[in-house]
């Protein structure tokens, strides 16, 4: 049977009229809300152009591929020939069982919501439903056709998702001061994970980051409060942490199960060195007092201006390195061999890679970059303290998750991070401007990093594996 | 009889005493080294209130550590990060429903941390097994959402724990329930090792493919792992119950990283297959000592920062120490850990006899009625000075057991190079002996004057 005897519901032409007129009724109905609640012109246009093309081409991509889909139950028709209206139904229901019971759960939960909480049932809660409703069939459906990439298709759609939500629901939310301040927490958050997703690549786990970022921001105003050159300390921390980085991948290289624990013993014994140090003749044991100059401060507090443009320079370091790292990892040398160690230790040996010195290369770029971002902060936040890491020390995990950067190696990489980051960090000021407190947002977050995850990054039966 | 399988044949009389075990070697030369040096710096540690304060804070971490254990042998990476907020949830859940009035009875109260355990790991499980998610991410979402609704439940430590329960956490004897609790947890799970279905979880956390494709029905075996992990953090939070005796939705949250640590430094591996609660005992009670060793040295305002250091220090040299342990292995074929735990051991209570003896001689301490703040375990009777010039059978005792081990480890030696025949009867018998020689001193103090020569058996009668 060929593959065009399967066309049966709709023809090409068809489909893409239709997927042009939701597009234009989904991104209609946005335009219409951003004009009810009085939001700046650019923005409304912005989001209505980035909803049409997301939709229309969501809808095409879905009906591109649909009739070999279809195909299989034609196929199957000579052993079941007398199929009724049922059995079909049966059919679409057995195969999006997961989709339709997270969208019944979800319709529940919203009822039970609208009939027990008085004020829930406004025009924008059901709005944000229905959008909610929408992206959820949206990831389902179409990622099932999205084979490379599919986290990243997945986290965008999150990403634009929430974003509109947030838009929609919160006052101010796509404020550009909102942005910018959601971009430079980013931008830290970004940086830290840098390390991880690197070393995520080969396989293994870095839990000193946040350890590392705390004495770096310590270490930094102390060793300013000494008198050196603020330019010459910020390099002498960064090459300390590169330092610390390359110790732990020179340990854990025979320990790479282990390098987990192992990381975290280093950290551990660098916080506690650090603050033993810093402690030494201050009569106030782990606070340190100095001023951070000026130019560290304008690079990443949020009236920091750069080049003469309002946004703080730490963004635009988070960009360069983003894209150096994205393109770094797809097309010199050294990011296809680091792809190659992770995807197969064997037969990258076969290559004549060194193993030792790409999981030691690693370990000193994570904690090379993660001393600068303990720097950054310090100029963020104008004081040290030492716990000023101890949220990244899930979240950077919790970020390339979430990206899709594997945790057993070899596959993912920074532009996934990067996704995974933007994520977390706008589902945070949403939860924020929801009046969410600290342990709301933790619990979510927690509840949303599993289903998140599931969508693309299951791991096949143990018995496809033989 | 192929190549192959007389090779396995012939290697396999030596592994089951070395391979697995002599892991275990590293915990406890810590555990006596630490040991050593908690007894010398505060001898306080082995009288009988200091010990059992020590086993009430000790406890609870134990059975974390079980509790991890349990589900990390089970492999796939199951590194369950949510265990400490798992134990906290099961902590304020018990105080607020026993404070709304329910949750009376003991019974009740023990079920249903137990139940509610069991009910959060069977979960993960589930998900682990059907969504097929790495165990990691999903013990990572559990941290994050259990440590979130944690502080819903009980925004700042409060509550008191029941009534009975007051008691437990006074830390004024050794056989306290908590002790009891982990007696009979450690017991279950040596009981549990002698089972087929351990047999399958091991050999599941070692090599899933293979353990699927030999027939073992791995989903079972998984969640059944699950589920004693379950129960082993419901022991553990009754007794971090009892320790607070009030509910801290925070406390429970810093039980996983030093869980997590503690089950390293036992020996386990991460990667699954390898562990067990003898390892798991040691690793635990070994943090506590780095805790308790450190505390007596006064560090001033940098206390917590030199705990820090030596934490991480000590769990990074340990670490290396197991990498080179293949090698000292294969040279060393011959070591058994209980023998050299035996070893270690009498040398201690050398230690713990000198410093009680010692300490007491140079200050006797004044004894006021009613109260007995610091009763040594092997105390003499009278006063500490007579005891201490009394003991005339000591000598002869240590002199004795020495060549009882001397003895075993040189015939372990030859026998060993002869046939695979095991000594470790030998070994057990000595160990029971010096156990029954320990409680037989706890329950009567006034007793051991007949071990110290006639100077001793005077005082006594």
């Amino acid at each position: 049977m060929s593959i065009e005897a399967g066309f049966r519901p709709v023809e090409p032409p068809l489909a893409r009229w239709i997927g042009f007129l939701l597009a234009a009724a989904v991104a209609g109905l946005g335009i219409g809300f951003g004009i009810y609640q009085g939001l700046p012109a650019q923005e409304i246009i912005l989001f209505g152009v980035a909803t049409f093309a997301l939709v229309a081409w969501g809808v095409r991509f879905y009906t591109a591929r649909a009739p070999i889909d279809v195909v299989r139950p034609e196929e199957n028709a000579p052993i079941a020939p007398a199929r009724t209206a049922g059995g079909d139904l049966r059919i679409f229901i057995g195969r999006n069982r997961l989709l339709l019971g997270t969208a019944l759960a979800l319709i529940i939960a919203f009822a039970i919501a609208s009939f027990t909480v008085t004020g829930f049932f406004t025009v924008v809660t059901v709005i944000s439903a229905l959008v909610l409703l929408g992206l959820l069939i949206l990831a389902m459906t179409v990622s099932k056709f999205v084979v490379d990439n599919r986290s990243a298709f997945v986290g965008i759609v999150v990403l634009v998702g929430l974003f509109v939500i947030g838009a929609i629901n919160i006052r101010g939310f796509s404020s550009a001061f909102n942005i910018k301040s959601m971009l430079l927490f980013a931008s830290f958050l970004g940086l830290a994970c840098v390390g991880q997703t690197l070393v995520a690549l080969l396989g293994g786990l870095d839990l000193s980051i946040p350890f590392v970022i705390g004495s770096a921001n310590v270490g930094l105003l102390y060793i300013i409060g000494l008198g050196t050159p603020p330019w010459l300390a910020v390099i002498l921390i960064i090459a300390l942490g590169t330092l610390i980085g390359t110790i732990n991948g020179a340990l854990s290289f025979r320990l790479q199960g282990q390098a987990l624990i192992l990381t975290l013993g280093t950290g551990f014994a660098v916080s506690g060195s650090t603050q033993i140090i810093t402690s030494i003749g201050s009569s106030f044991a782990g606070n340190v007092f100095g001023t951070v100059p000026p130019w560290l401060k304008n690079l990443a507090a949020m009236n920091g201006s750069t080049f003469g443009l309002k946004f703080p320079p730490a963004i635009l370091i988070w960009v360069v390195v983003s894209v150096l790292l994205i393109v770094g990892l797809r097309n010199t040398v050294y990011g296809r061999y680091l792809y190659a160690l992770g995807g197969n230790r064997t037969s990258a040996a076969r290559l004549s890679i060194s193993e030792r010195k790409y999981w030691i290369s690693v370990y000193a770029i994570s904690g090379g970059v993660s001393a600068l971002t303990g720097c950054l902060l310090l100029g963020w936040s104008g004081g040290g303290f030492i716990g000023v890491g101890q949220p990244y020390l899930f979240m950077t995990l919790a970020a390339v998750v979430v990206g899709g950067t594997s945790l057993l190696g070899g596959a993912g990489g920074y532009g996934f991070t990067v996704i995974g980051v933007l994520v977390l960090q706008v589902l945070t000021s949403f939860l924020v401007g929801m009046g969410l407190k600290f342990e709301w947002q933790q619990f979510i977050f927690g509840l949303l990093i599993l289903p998140m995850v599931a969508l693309y990054a299951r791991s096949p039966h143990v018995r496809s594996q033989i | 009889m192929s190549a192959v399988a007389r090779d396995a044949a012939e290697a396999d009389p030596i592994a089951p005493s070395g391979s697995s075990s002599t892991y275990l070697l590293v915990p406890i030369t810590l555990f006596f080294a630490l040991l050593f040096v908690a007894v010398l710096r505060s001898p306080r540690l082995v009288t009988v209130s200091g010990l059992g304060s020590a086993i009430i804070v000790a406890v609870p971490l134990v059975l974390a550590t079980y509790a991890l254990m349990a589900s990390t042998i089970a492999g796939r990476g199951t590194v369950d990060l949510s265990v400490g907020p798992l134990i906290g949830f099961i902590n304020v859940t018990l105080i607020q429903i026993h404070g709304a009035g329910g949750l009376q009875s003991e019974a009740a109260f023990i079920l249903y941390a137990l139940a509610s355990g069991v009910a959060y790991q069977v979960l993960m499980a589930l998900i682990v097994i059907f969504v097929r998610v790495q165990p990691i991410i999903v013990a990572l979402s559990g941290y994050l959402a259990l440590s979130g609704i944690n502080l819903v439940i009980l925004p700042r430590p409060g509550g008191t724990a029941p009534e009975w329960m007051s008691t437990w956490g006074a830390g004024t004897e050794v056989l306290s329930p908590v002790l009891v609790i982990l007696l009979i947890a450690t017991a279950g799970w040596l009981i549990f090792t002698q089972t087929a279905f351990y047999g399958h979880l091991r050999l599941m956390g070692s090599d899933e493919r293979a353990a699927y494709t030999s027939g073992v029905r791995i989903t079972v075996v998984r969640i059944g792992a699950h589920a004693i992990s379950g129960l082993f953090a419901g022991l553990s939070a009754i007794c971090f119950t009892a320790l607070i005796s009030s509910g801290d939705p925070n406390q429970g949250t810093t039980y996983t990283l030093i869980a997590v640590t503690a089950l390293v430094l036992g020996g386990a591996s991460l990667a699954g297959g390898r562990g067990g609660v003898v390892g798991s005992l040691l690793g635990a009670v070994n943090i506590y000592l780095i805790t308790y060793v450190l505390a007596t040295f006064n560090f001033g305002a940098v206390q917590s920062f030199v705990t820090d250091l030596a934490y991480g220090t000590i769990l990074v040299l340990s670490l290396m120490i197991t990498v080179a342990l293949p090698f000292l292995q294969r040279h060393l074929r011959f070591v058994s850990p209980l023998l050299y735990f035996v070893v270690l051991s009498v040398l201690t209570l050398g230690v713990i006899l000198h410093a009680g003896f010692d300490y007491a001689h140079l200050a006797p301490m004044p004894r006021a009625a009613g109260s007995n703040p610091d009763v040594f375990i092997f105390e003499a009777p009278g006063t500490y000075a007579e005891a201490a010039q009394g003991s005339r059978l000591a000598k002869p005792i240590v002199f004795a057991l020495l060549v009882v081990i001397g003895l075993t480890g040189s015939l372990r030696l030859l026998v060993q190079r002869k046939r695979p025949l095991s000594l470790s009867p030998v070994v057990f018998l000595l160990a029971a002996g010096l156990v029954l020689l320990g409680i037989y001193a706890i329950k009567n103090p006034q007793r051991l004057g007949h071990l110290l020569g006639p100077a001793g058996i005077e005082r006594a009668s």
